[in-house]
């Protein structure tokens, strides 16, 4: 049983890490928690019931309406609500996040009803199963995709000139600005790649689930993946994802399935209190 | 504003050095609060009928919740907006006041004036342990603290609501005071406007006192608190104690008046729309906070109204209106809030203070 | 003589409070090197970050006058397009990106240049600073104070600009450094006609380097003049002594 466990807890973290490293890039270029993030998530579900289910793309065309449909809602709402609360105080931006996530809910109930989706795509969906251990092909590829992502991220913050400026953006606002470099313009790609992140961890869950405004639970967990990572460190909001995918799937194969949300947010406490720089984040920046 | 806002709000907005205003609109302010219910009840106005439309839909139910909210959006805007300690986990107050009812009330069968003390009590505790973290972390860690709460304090009390009860929930038994029995809406209109009235003015005096003082200058600013000899961290847990403890008495009467309550009622949403409500009402405005629930209370009843009119009639809008009426609450609340955050961010009060202000210029 | 940079009658203020400058007016002629004086408070980075298009970020305004710089208004210009224009800025805390590589921020600096220059004006810099070449793999925040201000200046300096803007370059340096970095500065200037507008507490450093130089006192300019002249009149002591009333040590 334990090897299942750790199976799907790793293979449903990485899609957590992948969401998480979406909040995490938005909180280190611009400093704000996105509560909608977890909303982020359902809207690239629902994205994926459009182009798929609705629009009968073909697979490949669905996966760049998804990317390119949350990359625009990303920037727009960057352009739209963040910029306009520069300088203002943390709980108007944080405010500002879950009003969103309040207003993408509804609209996505309206246009799409109260009902849950399936997704019709050709994504493999069949199990194998090695050593007594059921490997599903679904959760194989989503973990496979992840971590393509997280590779490729990683080169591009290395090697591209405009990842080393979201770098430096990151690392000061102000030294950003008297280096030349266009900080708006780095925040707005910053937003749009943590909603085309979430929009492809949104793809997979509702693939593995169904598409529906639940899964906005499930996005939102990165926001603890991220602090018990680190807040500030960006392999961490992926170790952080990885961890509690881990613990949501021991915690309601061995306590309850019910319990497994509290693990995950007990853990969270115990390091606002002991650690509150995350477990892989410098120490120095752990207070605000 | 419609009468019945005017009315609840003129009754204990008490302001100084106005002459002989004062206690005439304070007068005005209590008639129209008593005569409100009974307008709501009899649906006419002296004895002229009204209709629903002209009445907004609105009945004393719906009140009766405005004002069991009002008490959970004053306790956090005093946290919050006086305070400067942002919680978006109001809820598990909430959520330990409909425990603390259940344990007193339902299980040990106490008279409901104790049954609301000891939910004080247990709300001021744990209020003291949610604000523990405040001791070492700041800003953002610590409002994520408060998210964590939230859900560890809703699994307790869902495991508690199994282990003694079942899925349906909680019930409660009819509250009384002595032989006061509070059984119907009008009376519970009553009893909630006098203790509304009361938290209203206790914690509108505590601003006035030496600590309350202290406590906005911590808001603004930490260092300055510190340098003037305020203990910051003792202050701030007695902040959150106080906070709780009304927030946890709001539970406890919102599990009375509901008669049975489930823990699944508590969700995080519901921690977000006493956030809401206090920034559509005015950050650190208490009046604010009135407005906002008057928000929060007219948003479904105007909507519910437009919707009995057009959606007789075939059209989209009509079906849309009756289809989804909580999602187009939800749209137009949110929506409101976002709106306000970035052109008003004083909420309605600080609209109403800039106007006043205005107004005042002109008239010298 | 062209000016590279002229402020004309410029009042400025920051949300609720009063005017923090107040009709100031000033020029930095091409190639020529202008220092800026006052106590804490004169205006001087309110000035700074009029110049740099940073005032919005302090939630400050113009309320009148304008900058031009060579000719063009740049009055409420974004920041990053002044520097792509040619005006670069060591900033007061050099506000280097501690988490980054030496090299690495010098490449931040040098971002919108095209691409095959990168590395022939990272040479250059390195020429320049040998000290920065030795370390270029190091996180710049693990570097001495000395070092990071080489490094912010390195940084202003990659991308070729046409006027330097020095602020509190000597802030919590030992003075053999300040002394050293300066003359780094001035040959600079030499070599390639940097125009530089220095700004400083430690009046007597900036008055041995500059060729003008203006007081700023209360918001106003006080006084402006040669620097030998100005450096020479009571003006100076009055700015220090008037405001904070704190005499720098080297006056």
């Amino acid at each position: 049983m334990l090897p299942q466990v750790l199976f799907s807890g790793l293979a449903l973290g990485s899609i957590y890490g992948l969401v998480a490293l979406g909040f995490a890039l938005v909180f280190k270029a611009t400093d704000v928690l996105n509560f909608a993030q977890g909303m982020f998530v359902v809207v690239g579900a629902f994205l994926a019931v459009t182009a798929g289910t609705q629009l009968h793309l073909p697979f490949a065309l669905t996966l760049m309406f998804i990317v390119v449909a949350a990359a625009l809602i990303g920037a727009a709402i960057q352009a739209l609500l963040i910029r306009p609360l520069t300088g203002r105080s943390m709980l108007s931006i944080i405010m500002v996040t879950i009003a969103l996530s309040i207003v993408l809910r509804a609209l996505i109930e309206i246009i799409f009803g109260p009902q849950p989706r399936a997704l019709t795509t050709p994504m493999p969906t069949g199990v194998f199963i090695v050593e007594g251990v059921r490997i599903s092909q679904l959760h194989m590829l989503a973990a496979g995709v992840s971590w393509l992502c997280l590779g490729l991220f990683a080169l591009f913050f290395r090697f591209t000139t405009f990842g080393l400026q979201m770098r430096a953006t990151a690392n000061g606002h102000e030294a950003a600005l008297v280096s030349g470099i266009n900080v708006d313009f780095v925040n707005r790609v910053a937003w749009a790649i943590g909603s085309v992140l979430a929009a492809i961890g949104g793809l997979f869950l509702a693939q593995l689930q169904l598409a529906s405004t639940e899964l906005e639970g499930i996005g939102l967990l990165a926001l603890p993946a991220v602090v018990i990572g680190g807040l500030q460190s960006i392999p961490g909001a992926i170790i952080g994802g990885l961890l509690v995918g881990l613990i949501e799937q021991l915690a309601s194969s061995y306590v309850s399935p019910r319990s497994a949300d509290i693990f995950v947010y007990t853990l969270l406490l115990l390091v606002l209190m002991v650690r509150p720089w995350g477990l892989f984040g410098q120490r120095e920046l752990g207070r605000v | 504003m419609s009468g019945e806002q005017a009315a609840v709000s003129a009754a204990p907005a008490v302001r100084p050095a106005r002459g002989w205003r004062a206690p005439v609109l304070l007068v005005l302010g209590v008639a129209a609060a008593c005569y409100l219910p009974f307008i709501l009840t009899e649906r006419a106005i002296f004895g002229v009928r009204l209709s629903n439309m002209q009445l907004l839909n609105i009945g004393l139910t719906q009140v009766n919740l405005m004002m069991i909210t009002l008490l959970g959006a004053l306790s956090l805007n005093y946290l919050t907006g006086i305070a400067g300690l942002i919680s978006i986990g109001h809820a598990a107050f909430y959520a330990m006041g409909a425990m603390a009812g259940a344990v007193f009330g339902t299980q040990l069968g106490l008279p409901f004036p104790v049954v609301l003390a000891g939910s004080a009590l247990v709300g001021a505790a744990t209020g003291v342990v949610a604000g523990l973290p405040s001791l070492r972390v700041r800003g953002l860690y610590f409002v994520l603290s408060t998210f964590a709460l939230h859900y560890i304090v809703v699994f307790m009390l869902s495991e508690y609501q199994f282990r003694f009860f079942d899925v349906v929930g909680i019930p409660f038994e009819e509250a009384t005071l002595g032989t006061f029995v509070l059984d119907t809406p009008l009376r519970w209109y009553f009893f909630l406007l006098v203790l509304c009235v009361l938290v209203y003015v206790g914690l509108r005096n505590s601003l006035r006192t030496r600590e309350g003082r202290a406590m906005m200058a911590m808001r603004d600013h930490e260092l300055a608190a510190s340098a003037a000899g305020i203990d910051v961290r003792i202050l701030r847990l007695k902040a959150f104690a106080c906070s709780s403890a009304i927030a946890a008495v709001a539970g406890t009467l919102y599990s009375y008046y509901m008669t049975n309550v489930n823990a699944e009622f508590f969700t995080i949403d519901f921690a977000i729309q006493f956030v809401a409500i206090i920034i559509i009402g005015g950050m650190g405005s208490l009046a604010g906070s009135l407005v906002g629930a008057a928000v929060w209370l007219l948003l479904p009843a105007v909507i519910t109204g437009f919707a009995a009119q057009i959606g007789s009639t075939d059209s989209a809008f009509g079906t849309l209106l009756t289809e989804s009426k909580p999602q187009l609450v939800n749209l137009i609340f949110g929506s409101l809030v976002i709106v306000l955050l970035i052109f008003a961010p004083g909420g309605i009060a600080g609209i109403g203070r800039s106007l006043r202000d205005r107004l005042s210029v002109r008239v010298r | 003589m062209a000016a590279m940079l002229e402020v004309e009658g410029l009042s400025v203020g920051y949300a609720r409070k009063g005017l923090a400058l107040d009709d100031v007016s000033l020029v930095v002629p091409t190639g020529g090197i202008v220092a800026l004086l006052g106590a804490n408070g004169a205006g001087k980075t309110t000035l700074i970050r009029t110049i740099t298009g940073l005032l919005p970020m302090h939630n400050g305004r113009v309320a009148q006058g304008r900058v031009r710089f060579a000719g063009v208004d740049i009055t409420g210009m974004a920041a990053h397009r002044l520097v792509r224009l040619g005006l670069a800025q060591v900033p007061e805390g050099r506000l280097i990106f501690k988490q980054l590589s030496v090299e690495e921020n010098l490449q931040v600096g040098a971002a919108f240049l095209p691409r095959g220059k990168v590395a022939e004006r990272l040479e250059a810099v390195f020429a320049l600073f040998p000290r920065l070449r030795e370390r270029r793999r190091q996180a710049a925040g693990l570097m001495s104070g000395g070092e990071q201000q080489m490094l912010a200046l390195g940084r202003a300096l990659i991308g070729g600009p046409r006027l330097l803007l020095v602020d509190e370059l000597s802030l919590g340096l030992a003075p053999l450094i300040v002394e050293a970095i300066y003359q780094q500065l001035m040959s600079v200037g030499e070599t390639l006609g940097t125009a530089m507008l220095i700004v400083e507490q430690n009046a007597h450093v900036a008055l041995e380097y500059a060729q003008t130089a203006y007081i700023l006192d209360r918001g106003r300019i006080a006084m402006s003049g040669d620097a030998a002249t100005v450096g020479a009149s009571s003006a100076i002591a009055d700015a220090y002594l008037g405001l904070a009333g704190e005499v720098p040590a080297d006056v």
